[in-house]
């Protein structure tokens, strides 16, 4: 079969038996824990101190003998040998490309590099996943992303060239102009996060263009914050630019995606089995959760040897399905609804818990907003929770009324009752957000800063 | 350059595994020289970390290649 009428980027692997698949993971696991043993300090004394050995290596589940790596570790070992602590398996002198990621305390971002060859496999799990959604080497791919060191879309830039797809850097430039672009050029992929996306098909109504109608856009590859996979927030992206969605998820810390959805769109995306091994653990108890249960992902990368990744605590909340829950054909599993929120981002607000992305979802089925925030205050020994909505101009008053009512209520319900104070911001006064956006805002005292 | 006729699961090579792996043992041993034209060196560098890259897609290898400038 030619390669462009494949399915599949890597058919031997993506269609692989689930036997063999895991015992291709077992190699592999072995292999990455050999090497941070014999190349990485940190390592070397986390595994000493844990008494474990490579060898102990024999099946799969041995490798929960391996303790969690936590961001704050990492960036411990950072500050504690700057700049990039002692995770590091080769001499930094060897890496080619460096990015960052905030930490978790504001002070120090978490630093990462590769080297050629890790760059390579990183733009290789975007190329696994462009090419499920359908990008081809006729396509002209549109990055709507300011690069920088922000690793954001820049792997998908890589992967796309290497699909040999034609690959625009948009770079820093002002919305307008990237509209202006993917009309001209004949964009038929956009990648962009969801709430950029939004905001570029908006802008460009505003100057008069319909890019669902009057541009080629085919397909909106979403990545870089959740809201991929919620329903609301693709059909609205599907009616202002037009195309397909797809949901992709990745982290700096492991330098790619991990999870990528294909055209058939089964309701999440698709892990990428052959070159990450994903464990889905109950947050409190840490034990192993079935398919369908929510909890925390924990992954372990076979790709980045620079600075291998094991067992490293993501936070990310999912549901995990059998590969069966897809028609594509792949024998990847897959994750319900992508990254369902994460586990420090949920709120207690009067004994209920609050995600952002929960609220997002809702907030998304009501067209006439423009753009909210989540504002949480304390009141004497009260917590309370206020959404301001932006609402379009061009919203009449008519509709405007009982708007927020409706709203309340349809988020209480769906909150045990919580009540939720719904008001209007006037127009232009919130934030917009072109990467990860952060429309959580809690004022309570010990609490003070931007969530999510 | 490596006689090995398997792939990471014991499998039997194809032609076409058995050629990329060729290729990826030959541009390993070609970087082991010292006496390489830096256009040389580094265009090898790159072509071996794809290379890499097809090797472990199709389950041959899954090697860190630092050492060797990749």
């Amino acid at each position: 079969m030619p390669a462009a009428e494949s399915p599949f980027w890597n058919p031997k692997n993506e269609t692989m038996p689930r036997d063999q698949l895991a015992a291709l993971q077992l190699v592999k696991l072995q292999r990455t824990v050999e090497w941070a043993a014999e190349r990485s300090p940190f390592y070397r004394r986390r595994f000493a101190e844990a008494k474990f050995e490579p060898s102990q290596l024999r099946k799969l589940d041995d490798i929960r003998r391996i303790p969690l790596l936590t961001k704050d570790e990492w960036i411990r070992a950072q500050e504690e040998q700057p700049l990039f602590g002692d995770l590091l398996a080769a001499p930094a002198e060897r890496a080619i490309r460096y990015h960052l990621t905030s930490g978790t305390s504001g002070r120090t971002p978490l630093r990462v590099l590769d080297g050629t060859r890790d760059w390579q496999w990183n733009s290789e799990i975007w190329a696994y996943g462009l090419w499920a959604l359908g990008v081809r080497p006729t396509d002209v791919v549109y990055l709507a992303f300011s690069y920088a060191s922000f690793i954001g879309f820049w792997g998908a830039h890589y992967g796309a060239e290497k699909i040999g797809a034609l690959t625009i850097a948009s770079g820093n430039m002002p919305t307008e102009a990237r509209v202006r672009q993917i009309v001209e050029l004949g964009a038929t992929t956009v990648c962009a996060t969801p709430t950029y996306a939004i905001r570029l098909g908006r802008v460009a109504r505003e100057m008069g263009i319909d890019l669902a109608k009057e541009s080629r856009i085919e397909r909106v590859v979403l990545g870089g914050e959740p809201g991929g996979s919620v329903p609301a927030t693709r059909r609205l992206i599907t009616e202002l630019l037009g195309g397909e969605c797809g949901d992709f998820a990745g982290m700096t810390e492991i330098g790619t995606n991990m999870v990528v959805e294909c055209s058939h769109h089964p309701g999440g995306p698709h892990i990428v089995e052959d070159h990450i091994f994903e464990e889905v653990e109950n947050p409190v108890t840490r034990e192993p959760v079935g398919y369908g249960e929510r909890g925390e992902r924990v992954v372990t990368s076979f790709g980045r040897g620079m600075i291998p990744l094991i067992r490293y605590k993501t936070g990310d909340l999912v549901e995990r399905m059998p590969h069966t829950s897809c028609t594509c054909g792949r024998t990847f599993d897959l994750y319900r609804g992508g990254i369902l929120g994460r586990a420090d981002d949920m709120k207690v607000i009067r004994g209920t818990n609050v995600f952002p992305a929960a609220v997002e979802a809702i907030v998304r089925e009501y067209r006439e907003v423009d753009e909210f925030r989540i504002v949480l205050e304390r009141e004497g020994d009260r917590d309370e929770i206020t959404l301001l909505l932006e609402l379009h101009p061009h919203v009449t008053d008519d509709v405007r009324e009982g708007l927020c009512e409706r709203m309340a209520a349809e988020l209480a319900e769906s909150h045990e009752g919580l009540r939720f104070n719904v008001v209007l911001a006037d127009a232009g006064s919130l934030p917009r957000f072109e990467l990860k956006a952060r429309r959580l805002e809690d004022r309570r005292p010990q609490h003070s800063g931007a969530a999510s | 350059m490596s006689t090995t006729a398997s792939d990471m699961l014991g499998q039997p090579l194809t032609d076409v595994e058995a050629s990329v792996l060729a290729l990826y043992e030959q541009t390993k041993s070609i970087l082991q020289r010292d006496d390489l034209a830096p256009c040389v060196r580094h265009n090898l560098v790159q072509s071996l970390a794809a290379l890499a890259q097809v090797v472990n897609d199709l389950d041959l290898r899954l090697e860190h290649l630092y050492d060797l400038g990749a």
